[in-house]
């Protein structure tokens, strides 16, 4: 190989140097165009007060009063509240489920793997109008399924004193309401954790677990010592995604209650559902915006605290 | 030089009749406003030949959503909107909407012709009229006949005031095993809405002092609190399966909702329970609305007088508004109407009931509301003082408090 | 401690924990199954039926009159060709913006690195509704009102995906190649795309899936840049047909039902490519 001159050299660093700005360079366009604007907006906004039906002349500069008001509004921090036990209830079920499940499939099964994976996967493109109408059914308090084994359950000596003998009222009591979304949700997006740590198991070699079973290690340790730590990262992205897009559940509280209005006492609202009812049903743009940037800022600490906590010792994020 | 200006008059016709064709008028609705509309479009095109008539529909809260967007920015207006009269108030305060009563439309003249209050809620503070009512839906109370005739009541007991309601109740339970209505917070939404004073709106009164902590909210409250605590309600929220299913089982021996509703239970909801209803006005003499139509012109509209035109359609033309009840059961605003024998004639499903008639004089002694800034949020929170009681067990003058306290605290914010 | 030898099995599990294993799965798989099986049952049902408790639980005979009333309402066929062209862009755009964009925060060390996937990640951390508004602004000044590409381009712009990218990148393709690549003498782009986009099978199959779904059931979007009923797409045009008292639930379920069906063909699209166990013999 004949070697490279020093101006090829320049050159090609140069062109090294550039690429990663080349090739973001798509992204950050359509963001500047379509992310900017929206983005400033809503920073201005938060200062604001603003019916937008009255138009953009409206507008009123009242500093930081949105944020004053909403950090000080009972509904706000309920809100919070709903949001981190609903995040947490639903989430972490999802991700202790999903792992070993979609390691039982990609070690276990090759010929019925694909149909079952799909099985898993069919509630995240379900439409939501199905849902609310099978959910209202099935949880229905007289009449569904769900409290009619409840019921028959209650009926059994022993672990049936444990559980109410007419049944739960999933949807409209303050206190089951929460596990009813939180059930909603976990069936709904554990199938997508699944193909997930899926995808990532097909990329870890088959030469490591041959060899480790040449070594004598058995199923259980095959899982925690080598596929576990190389899960690591996947399990920080899926974490994360989950955190934020727990942070902002809106659509499966939103079919299950009526109105979308929280049920019972707010016990289910979620703050995005509060951030959205605050803009188009109180007409306050203005708190609305507030809120979203203090949801982010939420956000925000929790993914802060998930990278420090999974993040990979030394090697490469 | 006659036969030259007949040549280019002859040669400019079918440009002519093709600008006209493209002469368009959209209008902004929702279901079932649009099936309304379009079923118009055969008068229209007598009407106004050649102007197309573009209906752009939505979901309801959609369609208000994209209006609010587009009013925000004052861009991509239809010609003709259709409000639905919760949110009516809003786009009426907005200063979007063409003031109807000006000399250029002469609306004022015209609203003689309607439902007193629907006009009176399409008429700003200011004295503005920006939309005219196409149709109203009056409150209406469905009965059980069987299960009352059960439980040894009358209708006279029902209705004389809402205590006698809720009493019926204990007996109706008693007796048949039915629940009063489906949810305590219904018999709420229906009192709070009504016996407001001379300058009060439903939660904040003119002077933007909050009502909440006050005799007629605390009355509500009691009667909710006692048909929860008799187990008189069941539990269940209008419009789900298990509600319907009440209906059909008749575990729900009362329902109060607009007319419509008879339509409904016959067509899809409860068609087994078919002359087993009836209807009635609302206990302790009380007349409200369950929603209602309207038809306004937004400033930035393209083609005003067409607009005009197509309102005056929709509106004014009794043939055009008893179409729109014989097929969506969309009851008039236009009072020249309800001397049609459409109102006189036995309703089936409510066992040969006459209850247009009822509902006739419903229509037309609901009292009109003031509307205020502060009604979503005040509504939201009256709901959740309310859950609590019925739910958390908290006593009713502390849920109040709380909830007065909680909408001052918003209505400071000015 | 020492380690029991275990015999040597090709799978590892003994067979009755991984009976039970499998059973389990199983009902799990039912659970899953089982909205969306009704889904399709409520769409060969008359609304009256629907709203049954219980519920029915086998198909019924109405699906074409509830087709027909669909047809009747909305220009169903119309709005799903929409859809499905919006989608396709959206998901195409969307890979090509992302993978690119995603190599680049994996492979390269550069100024600003930390800020701009800060950047990333914050964007997506943001909800949509409250940019309604200026993005109707935005579009309108654009002349893009009432148009697909309102829909499709802004959504390439899409931070999780740069996300997953980098992620998959950052973790399973050594920098060896890239570096090897490079003393070859390939260009930058050519590197990334001879070498390194083959090996992308999995993230790209799942991100293309989630790219299609999330543009499939957009609705905020089309409300807000559709203004005539003949441009909507599906989740806008069949939530057209919800009067809040009396929707046509069968015709509903129906539509709901057909629309479902593309994300099926996708899914099942994307699941060769990332279950036909591309591993990382390949990269050896």
């Amino acid at each position: 190989m004949r070697r490279p001159s020093a101006g090829f050299r320049l050159a090609a660093r140069l062109r090294i140097a550039s690429a990663p700005y080349l090739f973001l360079s798509p992204f950050l366009l359509l963001f500047a165009v379509f992310g900017l604007v929206p983005l400033a907006f809503s920073v201005a906004m938060a200062c604001m007060r603003w019916d937008p039906v009255e138009g953009f002349g409206s507008m009123r500069f009242v500093g930081a009063e949105n944020f004053a008001f909403t950090l000080g509004d009972p509904w706000f921090w309920k809100s919070l509240y709903n949001t981190l036990w609903l995040s947490l209830a639903a989430g972490v079920p999802q991700h202790v489920v999903a792992i070993p499940l979609a390691y039982f499939l990609h070690r276990a099964l090759a010929r019925t793997r694909n149909a079952i994976v799909a099985a898993y996967f069919l509630p995240y493109i379900t439409s939501t109008v199905a849902i609310a109408i099978l959910a209202s059914a099935l949880f229905s308090t007289d009449y569904g399924l769900v409290n009619d084994a409840v019921r028959s359950l209650a009926a059994l000596p022993g672990l049936g004193s444990l559980l109410p003998a007419e049944g739960v009222d999933w949807l409209g009591s303050s206190r089951a309401v929460k596990p009813t979304v939180a059930i909603v949700v976990f069936w709904r997006y554990v199938g997508f954790n699944t193909v997930l740590y899926l995808a990532a198991l097909q990329a870890i070699p088959r030469e490591i677990y041959e060899a480790s079973e040449i070594d004598g290690a058995g199923a259980w340790m095959r899982f925690r010592f080598i596929t576990l730590p190389l899960l690591r990262p996947t399990m920080l992205f899926g974490v994360t995604l989950s955190v934020i897009g727990g942070l902002q559940l809106f659509e499966e509280p939103f079919i299950l209650t009526p109105d979308g209005r929280g049920g019972p006492s707010h016990a289910a609202m979620t703050t995005a559902m509060y951030m959205y009812r605050t803009a188009f049903e109180f007409n306050d743009f203005g708190s609305a915006s507030a809120i979203s940037w203090l949801l982010f800022a939420v956000v925000g600490i929790l993914v802060f605290v998930a990278y420090r906590w999974l993040r990979p010792r030394g090697a490469e994020a | 030089m006659q036969r030259r200006q007949l040549l280019i008059a002859g040669l400019l016709s079918p440009l002519l009749a093709r600008a006209q064709a493209r002469a368009r008028l959209t209008v902004a609705a929702f279901p079932s406003v649009d099936a309304i509309l379009k079923a118009a479009n055969g008068d229209w095109q007598a009407r106004e030949p050649g102007v197309e008539l573009e209906v752009v529909s939505r979901a309801m809260v959609d369609h208000h959503t994209a209006m609010v967007t587009s009013i925000a920015t004052r861009s991509h207006l239809p010609d003709v909107i259709a409000i639905e009269l919760s949110y009516l108030g809003r786009f009426a305060g907005s200063g979007a909407l063409e003031d109807l009563s000006q000399p250029a439309y002469g609306a004022r003249e015209l609203s003689a012709q309607f439902v007193p209050f629907a006009v009176r809620q399409a008429t700003t503070p200011q004295g503005a009229l920006v939309a005219l009512p196409a149709d109203v839906a009056p409150g209406t109370l469905f009965y059980r006949l069987d299960r009352l005739e059960k439980s040894g009541a009358d209708l006279g007991e029902l209705t004389r005031s809402w205590e006698s309601f809720v009493a019926t109740g204990v007996r109706l339970k008693a007796e048949t095993g039915a629940h009063l209505i489906a949810h305590a917070r219904d018999l709420k939404d229906v009192i709070v809405r009504a016996n407001m004073g001379p300058n009060e709106g439903t939660y904040v009164d003119h002077a933007g002092r909050v009502l909440v902590d006050s005799p007629r909210f605390h009355r509500a409250f009691e009667l909710a609190r006692q048909v929860r605590v008799q187990g008189l309600d069941a539990r269940t929220t209008a419009w789900s399966s298990e509600w319907a299913e009440g209906l059909r089982r008749g575990t729900i021996a009362t329902q109060m909702m607009g007319s419509w509703l008879a339509g409904h239970l016959c067509s899809w909801l409860a068609p087994t329970t078919a002359g087993l209803w009836r209807a009635a006005q609302l206990p302790d003499g009380v007349h409200c609305a369950w929603g209602g139509t309207f038809y306004a012109i937004p400033k930035e509209a393209k083609n005003k007088p067409l607009a005009l035109e197509l309102i005056k359609l929709m509106t004014l033309d009794p043939k055009r508004q008893l179409a729109a009840f014989k097929s969506e059961d969309s009851f008039p605003a236009l009072l020249e109407t309800y001397g049609d024998g459409f109102f006189e004639a036995p309703i089936a499903f409510l066992g040969g009931q006459r209850a247009r008639l009822i509902w006739r004089d419903a229509a037309q002694a609901i009292l009109p509301f003031s509307v205020h800034r502060l009604d979503p949020i005040a509504t939201e929170i009256v709901d959740s003082a309310l859950d609590d009681v019925l739910g958390e067990g908290v006593d009713i003058p502390t849920a109040l408090g709380e909830a007065q306290r909680m909408l001052e605290r918003r209505a400071l914010r000015a | 401690m020492s380690i029991p030898l275990a015999p040597p099995r090709a799978r590892g599990l003994p067979a009755l924990s991984r009976a039970g294993a499998m059973l389990l799965v199983l009902v799990g798989a039912a659970i899953m199954l089982a909205p969306f099986y009704f889904m399709f049952v409520f769409a060969t049902h008359a609304r009256a039926e629907i709203f049954q408790l219980p519920p029915p639980l086998v198909f019924g005979r109405t699906l074409l009159d509830n087709i027909g009333i669909l047809e009747a309402h909305i220009p169903f066929w119309r709005n799903l060709g929409w859809s499905l062209y919006v989608g396709v862009m959206s998901t195409a755009l969307t890979l090509l913006v992302a993978s690119i964009g995603g190599y680049a925060f994996a492979m390269y060390e550069f100024r600003f690195k930390n800020a701009l996937f800060a950047l990333v990640l914050g964007m997506m951390m943001l909800p949509s509704f409250l940019s309604m508004i200026p993005t109707f602004l935005i579009m309108d000044a654009l002349g893009w009102i009432d148009q697909p590409r309102a829909l499709y381009v802004p959504s390439a712009a899409n931070a999780f995906g740069v996300f997953l990218m980098r992620q998959f990148i950052a973790t399973s393709i050594p920098r060896e190649i890239v570096e090897a690549a490079r003393m070859d003498g390939c260009g930058e782009f050519r590197i990334y795309r001879s070498i390194v986009l083959p090996l992308l099978g999995p993230p790209l199959g799942v991100l293309g899936l989630i790219a299609f779904i999330a543009s499939w059931n957009n609705f905020i979007g089309p409300l807000v840049v559709l203004r005539s009923s003949a441009m909507y797409t599906l989740p806008l045009a069949l939530r057209s047909m919800q009067n809040p008292v009396n929707a046509e639930w069968g015709a509903l379920m129906a539509g709901a039902a057909i629309a479902t069906l593309p994300l099926m063909v996708a899914f099942a699209l994307a699941s060769r490519r990332l279950i036909s166990g591309l591993t990382a013999g390949a990269i050896k």
